[in-house]
């Protein structure tokens, strides 16, 4: 209900298996919250009203008899009870309690620092090479070991997380440094990763979310009043926009450029020439960010999360480790 | 009767307040007298609530803004701050740790127990000082010097304290030297409130007037009791966690340390390795939620006393909200972990904290529940402080509501760390506990200085205050819900919090016009400290035992030992000639 198909003011959309029964549940919740809040403030203004001090008024000395009240307090209690039985633990004993099959899924190991995503895969042998803190270096930041030949094919993807859609992911997380928060908006993932622990979540994003489609999923129309570079800073024209002299003042695929200035300058100018809406899509329709806070750029902590179709995935497996050396990295 | 005896025992032990004059620093400043302390407490509270406030509105503008220089005051900032008027992202965090800290610890927490506890629960049990007032007048010094250390963290290289004001380990063991201040200060303001705390409860428990019994108690007595005991047992383990942290800094232990840290490419062979990171949080977190009842039960109290006063008739369901504040205060022992449902808890743990968490909503809705069935049948007079009080209800409410969703460990995998959770504790905090505390300091204001506060300067308060706090904090839920991250110094910087940047904006002016709706308020407590309208020692017609001293209330407090003959509210009593009956009044057949 709240979900969107594109990002706005409500939840992200809700691309992944598991996340419509949590969307469900904050449904849920903010209905029950609102027929609260109003019922309630209905009474509270009426009596605001009724009961104000006024000529030959006098304040009731004996208590009012409690019965509706304490049949809303246990209506509430009845209904927290619901909602914790009925719906948050099943929903959370699902997500934590069954992990995918071995043979089904895809394992990741996700190593995070300041502040950097690290996605370390098997690669074609399905082995993990073994790490060993001490050969960390600018170039292989997980320390993955020159003498562990199940490491040789390995893949280590620096802020890029690819991954295929329609199959479980088992992702391994552990960080070098700090406490980070591997989250996923889009597949309502959250999980704090935390040096000396290395803790599994799983998640299946769905089939068809491909971020190419997505991509096209998610063109969106902004006025051109208020548009602002803040606001579309990550987006790309989806289309070229002309003067009406036919000039392209914008074209398909291009951004508001890398500044608040000359995004300014850019909408001010397709304002002139009577653009009257941006049509845009975003770069990367899927991110990971870092939840946590990590330190002074903690803000710019994010992977591009690229799902592919089975069949892309293998490909893009194969490509990053064929012939891929190890001091390639 | 044991009680009126301490009473003649401690009269003795520190003089009779017939004594000669003391001189001006023994009165004034190194005071032992309650109400002095409790004016010291409020006013250098007030001050550090207006200096927190401040810190939010600099962050604004960079949220609102980003990268963009701050006006007015931009270029006197430090270089650890901000560079040529631009806010950095060490600056941010260090205002962001600061703001948090600053709030919680020195301005809503001195306010509402070493304030208004200070002054008026000795007033309202009847008694002519604090139980032990040399350890009060030290509550207060170690809390002034914890005030000034954290204050002087800014200076130190590096700045501030930087890794939020819950300090999380590792962040917070590897960060600059202003994090070892944050600590030394923590540790400082956690034995002031040690000291207060003690005191307190001796004072309620061993120093009521003849008469007053548990259930004669005024319910802010009642939230002070309770919120003392909460002082009392959660803030040890944090104070050792405290010095467990800078233990880790500063002599190389690895208590939160676990091995093979690796930060920057840099080995941190330093450590020994083998703690644990999450150990730090339990710590934290085992004070930091009882720690939120602190900060709403003396509120709650607050708003309990002027709802009685304005709505003339007694509060409805004494005795729930008695029992509730002290259910509330034992629950919210045992349910800190459901501030980590996102570290990795499995499914025992989390079932056991959100069930807890879930039961404790149940007394904060039958107090809220009393209070506005305390509003049927009454005569609401719309005192400012009335306003203030009633105001507090559907802002408390929204603040408790909006607690559920983060309660419930599923839904939470959505909201947690987003701007979900600012905009429901700040409504619990903000718009709830300090709009108490006007209420309190309108209401109290000529009980402290013999004069009322103006009435239009602060009518206008509250309805700028009222208008603007919710521009300031409804749009944190959309944006939240939206997936918007808490502790960004530039929100813009992802595709979904970019998206949901409009909001920011909104939010930003509303604090900043915030900031001018305070300046009626400020005007007027000045103003009205010599210029206000004078008033007797009983101008709200109120019923309790502060109002039974002269305003202001001399050294010793009662010019009378009071005795009490009644319940705490005893308003419009069929067949009475007045429509309250104060408890010193024996009430005639």
């Amino acid at each position: 209900m709240l979900a969107q198909t594109t990002y706005g003011r409500w939840l992200p959309p809700q691309l992944s298996e598991h996340g419509g029964k949590i969307d469900q549940l904050i449904d849920v919740l903010h209905v029950f919250m609102a027929v609260l809040f109003i019922a309630w403030g209905i009474f509270f203004v009426y009596c605001l009203f009724r009961f104000r001090a006024k000529q030959g008024h006098a304040a009731r000395y004996e208590p009012v008899k409690g019965l509706i009240s304490k049949y809303a307090e246990i209506g509430v209690g009845v209904f927290e009870a619901f909602l914790l039985l009925g719906l948050s633990m099943p929903v959370w004993a699902d997500y934590k309690n069954k992990p995918p099959a071995e043979s089904e899924r895809l394992p990741v190991r996700v190593v995070a620092e300041q502040f950097q995503w690290n996605f370390h895969y098997a690669g074609k042998d399905g082995k993990f090479g073994s790490t060993d803190n001490s050969q960390i270096t600018a170039s292989n930041p997980i320390g993955l070991r020159s003498d562990d030949p199940a490491g040789a094919d390995d893949i280590v993807s620096v802020n890029e997380f690819h991954l295929p859609t329609g199959t479980p992911i088992y992702l391994r997380l552990t960080s070098k440094d700090v406490i980070h928060s591997f989250a996923i908006p889009t597949m309502r993932v959250k999980q704090d990763v935390i040096p000396g622990m290395e803790i599994p979540i799983w998640f299946t994003a769905k089939e068809g979310s491909e971020s190419e489609k997505l991509r096209e999923q998610m063109v969106q129309h902004f006025p051109i009043e208020g548009a602002n570079w803040y606001k579309l800073r990550h987006m790309i024209a989806s289309e070229d926009h002309k003067s009406s002299g036919g000039e392209v003042l914008l074209a398909k695929g291009a951004d508001l450029g890398d500044s608040f200035v000359k995004g300014k300058e850019l909408i001010e100018s397709l304002q002139k020439a009577g653009v009257a809406e941006l049509v845009m899509q975003p770069r990367h329709p899927l991110e990971v960010i870092c939840a946590q806070l990590c330190g002074n750029s903690h803000f710019k902590m994010k992977a591009t999360m690229v799902t592919h179709d089975a069949a892309g995935f293998n490909a893009w497996i194969e490509e990053k480790s064929k012939g891929v050396e190890f001091e390639d990295f | 009767m044991s009680s009126h005896e301490a009473h003649a025992g401690h009269h003795h032990d520190h003089g009779d307040h017939h004594h000669e004059e003391l001189p001006f620093w023994r009165k004034y400043i190194f005071s032992v007298d309650h109400k002095v302390i409790g004016v010291q407490y409020a006013v250098t509270a007030l001050v550090f609530l207006f200096f927190g406030f401040t810190l939010m509105m600099i962050m604004r503008w960079q949220l609102a803004y980003p990268g963009q220089p701050i006006p007015l005051i931009g270029k006197y900032l430090s270089s650890a701050i901000a560079m040529d008027g631009i806010l950095v992202g060490d600056g941010y965090n260090a205002l962001g740790a600061m703001h948090g800290t600053i709030m919680v610890f020195l301005a809503i927490v001195p306010l509402a127990v070493g304030g208004f506890g200070n002054y008026v629960l000795p007033l309202q049990v009847g008694a002519p000082d604090m139980a032990f007032p040399k350890l009060n007048m030290m509550s207060y010094w170690v809390f002034f010097c914890g005030g000034v250390v954290m204050i002087a963290s800014f200076f130190v290289p590096g700045g501030a304290a930087a890794s939020g004001w819950t300090s999380y380990a590792p962040l917070s063991v590897i960060a600059t030297t202003g994090q070892t201040m944050w600590l030394l200060g923590m540790v400082l303001l956690i034995t002031s409130s040690l000291l207060g705390s003690v005191n307190f409860i001796v004072t309620a428990v061993q120093l009521r007037a003849k008469g007053l019994g548990f259930f004669r108690l005024p319910f802010f007595v009642w939230a002070q009791l309770v919120t003392s005991f909460l002082l009392l047992l959660a803030f040890p383990p944090l104070e050792a966690a405290g010095v467990l942290q800078l233990m880790d800094r500063l002599a190389g232990t690895s208590f939160f340390m676990p091995s093979g840290l690796v930060v920057s490419g840099v080995q941190q062979t330093q450590y020994a390795g083998g703690g644990s990171p999450l150990l730090w949080q339990h710590l934290f977190w085992f004070l930091a939620h009882p720690e939120v009842y602190v900060l709403i039960l003396p509120a709650l109290g607050i708003v309990a006393e002027v709802i009685a006063n304005n709505t003339r008739k007694p509060l409805w369901g004494y005795k729930s909200l008695v029992y509730s504040a002290i259910f509330l205060g034992f629950m919210s022992f045992i349910v800190w972990a459901h501030h980590m449902f996102m570290t990795g808890m499995g499914t025992t743990l989390s079932t056991f904290f959100q069930a807890t968490t879930m039961i404790i909503s149940v007394p904060s809705v039958i107090i809220l529940t009393c209070l506005i069935i305390s509003l049927w049948g009454a005569s609401i007079r719309y005192t400012v402080p009335m306003l203030f009080a009633v105001a507090f209800l559907p802002m408390f409410a929204i603040g408790g509501l909006t607690g559920l969703p983060l309660g419930l460990t599923a839904s939470d995998i959505a909201l947690h760390d987003t701007y979900y959770v600012i905009g429901h504790f700040h409504y619990v905090v903000a718009p709830g506990t300090i709009f108490a505390m006007f209420a309190g300091i309108y209401y109290w204001f000529p009980k402290v200085t013999g004069r009322k506060m103006n009435d239009l300067l602060g009518k206008l308060h509250f309805w700028g205050s009222f208008v603007f706090i919710n521009a300031v904090f409804m749009p944190m839920f959309f944006q939240g819900m939206a997936g918007l991250l808490r502790r960004q110094y530039d929100q813009t910087e992802q595709l979904h919090g970019s998206l949901a940047h409009g909001l920011t904006t909104m939010s930003s002016w509303g604090a900043w016009l915030l900031a001018l709706a305070q300046i009626p308020f400020i005007i007027n407590f000045f103003w009205s400290i010599r210029g206000g309208t004078k008033v007797d020692a009983n101008p709200w017609q109120a019923t309790t035992l502060e109002w039974a001293a002269p305003s202001p209330p001399p050294h010793g407090n009662f010019d009378k030992v009071p005795v009490v003959y009644c319940g705490p509210y005893e308003y419009s009593v069929p067949g009475k000639k007045t429509d309250y009956c104060p408890q010193h009044v024996a009430m005639e057949a």
